[in-house]
C-alpha cells in the first residue's frame, strides 16, 4: 500500500527500522487463585516478525488479551513507540496505541457485508471517520493483495468460506494501520494460498516499519518469516533466542524446561503394562475431519491410553466419538469376547458399558444446585428405587464405596457440591460414572484446575481401575501426565493422529516435539483439509 | 463444498436453483415476506370489506405498527424491550393527565415526551448493559414496574376532549394523521442505519464480541438503541391515546406479544443483527389485517390467541430456513 493512502498520524509516528516499537515489562494477569502470566517481557522492533512460542497454557492467549485491551493486567507496563500504559482499557484504547490484533477464532459479523466487516470499529459510535469512497478503494485494494479471487465487498460475510472469512478479519485489522499487528494463531483457519499471500504483505509491512508479533505453533512458519523468537512457559518469558539458527528442539527444551513441571505427576503405583489383553473397543477408519487420514487404534483392557497434542487437534472430537458423541466418519467399535457392536450415539456406548467424563465441570458435569450425593447418583438413580421412591439411604450407601475409595473429602453429603473444592467435585463427578459399572471409562482432561493432591488420589485410581482391567482413555493437556502414567499415547496433530508413543519410548521432549512435528503437515495434507 | 463455494462467489453466472435463489432474495429484503402478505391480505380485506375507510384503519393501526418498529430497536442491536407497550401507555398518560391539564398539551408536548421516551429507554438499556442483566427479563420487571406506574397515575380512563393529539386519527391538514406518526420515526429510521451508528448497531447485535474486539463501544450502542425504542413507544403512547381519545392504564400490556410477533413476521431475528424498522411495520400490518379479517368473517375472538401463535410459529420457522447461510463443510 502507498504511504498516501495510509492516515497522516501513522506515517509521522513511524519508527525507523530497528527500534523498540512495543515494549514490554514483567506484565502478570491473575484470574482468582490461578497465575495465568506470572512475569512476562519482552520487545518487539519496528521491522520484525516476532514470534512467541509455548506450550499449551503457557499464558500466550491471556497475553494477547491483555495487548488487545481485552484483559486489564495485574502489574507490569506497556510501552508503545515510546508512551507508557499501565493497560488498556478497551481494545479500542489498545487500536489507538497501534496495537491491532487478529485473533484465532475468525471473528466476523456474518449478517454484515464484507465492506461493513472489514471497517468494523474504525468509525466513531455515532460519527463517520473514513470516506465511504475512500473505505471502498482501500477495501478493495487490501482484499486483492490478500486473495486470488476477492469476495465482492457486497456479499454477506456468512456467504465466504472460513478461510475467507479469517482473510477478512485479517483485512480489517490491516487497514486500522497498525504499529505492532498481533497475529494470534491467526493462520490456522486459512488456507495454503491465502497463507503464502499473507506473508507477503506481512513482509510488506515489516519492510514499511511495522512491528509484527506471531503467535503460531507451526514452526514452518516461524521458520519462514520469524526474525526473533520469544519463548514462555508457565506464564514466565523464559527468553528471546535471536539467532536465527534455533532448532526446534532448542525452543521445544526451552519450552518445556529441563526439570519437570508438574512432580506430582509422578506414579504411586508402578504397575505392568498390558500388552495381550484382550480387545475392547477399536476405531476403524474413523475420519476426525472431512479428508483427514482415517484412525484405527486397538484399546485393549486394562490399558491407560493418554491422548495428547496441542489445543484443538482433533483430541477432543476423538475422545467423544468413542462415547458415542462425535460427528465424524469411520466406525467406533466394541468388542466383547465374539460380539461386535457399533458405537454411534451416546445411548448405545452407555449400554456397552462405556463412561465419558466431560472436559468442563460446570456446564457439563455439575448441578451446581443438588447435592454432593444427587450429583453422584443422578446417572443411576434406578438402582436407589424401594418400593417405587427414592431411597437416599441406598443412594448414601452406595456413595459411600466411593467416598473411601477416591478419598473424596466431604463433608454433609446433602450439602451443595459447590461447598467442595474442584478437586473433590472431580472426584464425585468420576464416581458418578463409576458407579455405572464401566468397562471402558473416557476421561477428557480431568485434573485441569484441580489442585495436587487430589491429582495424585486420581492417579492412584487410574491404576487400580486399570490393574483391574478397566480400559481408560484420557485426554490431558499436561505432558507429564503422558509420560509418568500412560502404557500409551496418541498424538494428535490437524484432525490426524500422527504419532504413537509406548511407555518405554515416552520423554517429555519427545513428546512436545511430536506436537510440533512438521512431518505430517507437508502442504498436500494441508491443501486437502480446505 | 467450501472450494466450490468461494469459486461461486466470484465466477460470472453461477447456477443457483430456484429455491436457493428465492432464500437469497428473501434474506437480503427481510420485509418482503411480510410485506408479500400484508398486500395479499390488504387485497382481500377491500374485496369483502366495501366500506374499508383507509384513514381510520390507518389510525387504528398505527399503536401496534410503533409499538413493533419500538420492539425492532433494541432487538436489532441485540437486546429486547417488553416494556414498550408500558412506555406507551405512560406516555399518554402523561400528555393526557398530566400535561394537558398542565396546559402543556400543546405541541409543547411533543419533545417533552420524546425527552421522557428517552429516558425510560435508556433506564431499560441501562438494566441490561450495565447490571448485565439477562435483557428479556430486566424488561419484563420494568413492564411490570412501569404497568403498576401507570395504574397509580390513572387508577380510572381519563378521557381527552379536544386538542391536536384527535387530529392524529383523522387528518392533519390533507395526510392522515397515522402516515405522520409511523413514517416520521421510519424515515428517520431510515437515515439512522445510514450513518456509522446504524452500522454499529447492526455489527453489534449481529456479532457483539466481534464488535468489541473490533473496537466499538458495545455498551453506548446498546443503550442508545433502547432508547431510540423509548422515543418511539413516545410517539407510539401519542398515536394510541389520538386512537381512543383518552388514556388507559389497562393498555400497558396490550401490545407485548403482538409487537414480538409483528418483528418475527417482520423478518427481524430475534437474537439481533437483521431486518429494518419497515420489516416490522409490515410485520404488524399482517397482524393487524389478520385480526380485521377474523372480525370480518365473524370469527370468534377466541380462536385470535391461536392465529398469533401459529403466526408467530410461521413467521419463525421460515424466517430461520431464509436466515441460515449456506451450509460449509469444515467449518
Amino acid at each position: 500500500m502507498d504511504a498516501k493512502l495510509r492516515a497522516p498520524e501513522a506515517k509521522t509516528h513511524r519508527s525507523e527500522p530497528g527500534g523498540v516499537l512495543l515494549d514490554v515489562q514483567s506484565l502478570s494477569k491473575r484470574f482468582g487463585p490461578t497465575v495465568a502470566v506470572r512475569d512476562a517481557s519482552f520487545s518487539i522492533r519496528a521491522g520484525e516478525v516476532h514470534a512467541l512460542v509455548g506450550e499449551n497454557g503457557s499464558g500466550k492467549s491471556t497475553l494477547v488479551k491483555i495487548l488487545s485491551g481485552i484483559h486489564a493486567p495485574n502489574s507490569g507496563e506497556i510501552s508503545v513507540d515510546g508512551t507508557r500504559f499501565k493497560s488498556f482499557t478497551s481494545p479500542r484504547a489498545s487500536q489507538a496505541a497501534g496495537i491491532v490484533t487478529v485473533f484465532q477464532e475468525v471473528l466476523s459479523v456474518g449478517s454484515r457485508t464484507v465492506l461493513d466487516n472489514l471497517w468494523l470499529g474504525a468509525d466513531g459510535s455515532f460519527t463517520t471517520k473514513v470516506r465511504k469512497t475512500d473505505k471502498a478503494k482501500r477495501a478493495q485494494k487490501i482484499l486483492a493483495e490478500l486473495l486470488e479471487h476477492p469476495p465482492r465487498l457486497d456479499s454477506r460475510v456468512e456467504d465466504l468460506s472460513l478461510s475467507d472469512r479469517q482473510v477478512c478479519s485479517i483485512a480489517r485489522a490491516l487497514l486500522r494501520n497498525p504499529r505492532v499487528l498481533i497475529l494470534d494463531e491467526a493462520t490456522s483457519a486459512l488456507d495454503y494460498d491465502s497463507r503464502s499471500r499473507l506473508f507477503r504483505v506481512v513482509k510488506r509491512l515489516c519492510a514499511e516499519g511495522v512491528g509484527v508479533m506471531l503467535i503460531t505453533h507451526r514452526m514452518d512458519e516461524i521458520e519462514e518469516i520469524g526474525d526473533r523468537i520469544t519463548v514462555l512457559r508457565s506464564g514466565i518469558t523464559v527468553g528471546t533466542v535471536d539467532d536465527e539458527k534455533w532448532t526446534t528442539e532448542q525452543l521445544v527444551v526451552m519450552m518445556t524446561g529441563s526439570d519437570h513441571l508438574a512432580p506430582a505427576a509422578a506414579r504411586v503405583e508402578t504397575r505392568e503394562h498390558v500388552t495381550d489383553a484382550p480387545v475392547v473397543l477399536e476405531t476403524r477408519g474413523l475420519s476426525l475431519a472431512p479428508g483427514q487420514a482415517p484412525i484405527d487404534v486397538q484399546i485393549r483392557a486394562g490399558e491407560l491410553v493418554g491422548l495428547a497434542g496441542l489445543e484443538g487437534q482433533g483430541q477432543d472430537v476423538f475422545l467423544k466419538s468413542l462415547a458415542g458423541l462425535g460427528n465424524v466418519s469411520g466406525d467406533v467399535v466394541r468388542t466383547e469376547g465374539d460380539r461386535e457392536a457399533v458405537i454411534s450415539n451416546r445411548e448405545n456406548a452407555h449400554s456397552k458399558r462405556i463412561a465419558y467424563v466431560p472436559r468442563e465441570r460446570r456446564g457439563e458435569s455439575l448441578f451446581e444446585w443438588m447435592s454432593i450425593l444427587d450429583n453422584f447418583s443422578i446417572a443411576t438413580v434406578n438402582e436407589d428405587v424401594r418400593g417405587g421412591f427414592l431411597s437416599p439411604r441406598a443412594a448414601a450407601r452406595r456413595f459411600s464405596d466411593y467416598v473411601s475409595r477416591l478419598s473424596i473429602k466431604t463433608g454433609n453429603t446433602t450439602n451443595a457440591i459447590t461447598t467442595l473444592s474442584g478437586g473433590n467435585q472431580q472426584k464425585v463427578i468420576i464416581a458418578r460414572w463409576l458407579a455405572t459399572k464401566p468397562e471402558i471409562l473416557l476421561l477428557n482432561d480431568p485434573t485441569r484446575g484441580i489442585d495436587i493432591n487430589a491429582k495424585r488420589d486420581l492417579y492412584r485410581l487410574l491404576g487400580e481401575l486399570t490393574a483391574e482391567g478397566m480400559a481408560v482413555v484420557m485426554l490431558s493437556t499436561e505432558v507429564d501426565e503422558h509420560v509418568e502414567l500412560m502404557d500409551r499415547v496418541l498424538v494428535f496433530d490437524d484432525f490426524e493422529c500422527t504419532h504413537e508413543f509406548h511407555h518405554m519410548d515416552l520423554t517429555r521432549q519427545g513428546l512436545v516435539a511430536s506436537f510440533f512435528g512438521k512431518d505430517s503437515r507437508d502442504e498436500h495434507g494441508l491443501a486437502q483439509n480446505q | 463444498m467450501s472450494t466450490v463455494l468461494r469459486r461461486t462467489s466470484n465466477s460470472v453466472a453461477p447456477k443457483v436453483p430456484l429455491a436457493e435463489s428465492m432464500r437469497l432474495f428473501f434474506r437480503l429484503r427481510p420485509a418482503a415476506f411480510a410485506t408479500i402478505l400484508t398486500v395479499v391480505m390488504l387485497a382481500i380485506n377491500i374485496a369483502v370489506q366495501p366500506h374499508f375507510g383507509p384513514v381510520q384503519q390507518l389510525a387504528a393501526f398505527a399503536p401496534i405498527a410503533l409499538a413493533a418498529m419500538a420492539t425492532a430497536a433494541a432487538v436489532i442491536g441485540g437486546g429486547i424491550d417488553l416494556s414498550i407497550s408500558a412506555q406507551m401507555t405512560f406516555a399518554s398518560i402523561l400528555l393526557v393527565g398530566y400535561l394537558t391539564p398542565a396546559g402543556l398539551g400543546g405541541y409543547i408536548a411533543i419533545p417533552i415526551l420524546l425527552v421522557v421516551g428517552a429516558v425510560l429507554g435508556t433506564l431499560n438499556g441501562l438494566l441490561a448493559v450495565v447490571l448485565r442483566l439477562p435483557p428479556i427479563v430486566a424488561s419484563l420487571a420494568s413492564m411490570f414496574i412501569l404497568a403498576g406506574i401507570n395504574l397509580r397515575l390513572a387508577p380510572t380512563p381519563v378521557i381527552l376532549f379536544d386538542g391536536w393529539v384527535l387530529n392524529l386519527a383523522s387528518q392533519v391538514w390533507f395526510i392522515p394523521g397515522a402516515l405522520l406518526t409511523i413514517g416520521v420515526p421510519l424515515a428517520l429510521w431510515s437515515f439512522f442505519v445510514r450513518t456509522a451508528f446504524g452500522r454499529n448497531l447492526y455489527a453489534i447485535g449481529g456479532n457483539d464480541a466481534t464488535a468489541f474486539s473490533a473496537g466499538v463501544n458495545v455498551g453506548l450502542i446498546r443503550v442508545a438503541s433502547y432508547a431510540i425504542g423509548g422515543v418511539i413507544a413516545a410517539v407510539g403512547g401519542i398515536a394510541l391515546t389520538a386512537l381512543v381519545s383518552s388514556a388507559d392504564a389497562s393498555t400497558s400490556s396490550s401490545y407485548v406479544i403482538g409487537a414480538i410477533t409483528a418483528i418475527a413476521l417482520g423478518g427481524i431475528v430475534i437474537t439481533g443483527g437483521r431486518g429494518g424498522l419497515l420489516g416490522a411495520v409490515a410485520g404488524a400490518a399482517v397482524i393487524f389485517l389478520v385480526q380485521n379479517m377474523l372480525t370480518l368473517f365473524n370469527v370468534s375472538q377466541v380462536w385470535l390467541n391461536l392465529v398469533f401463535g401459529a403466526l408467530l410459529l410461521f413467521a419463525v420457522i421460515t424466517g430461520s430456513i431464509i436466515a441460515a447461510p449456506r451450509k460449509e463443510n469444515n467449518s
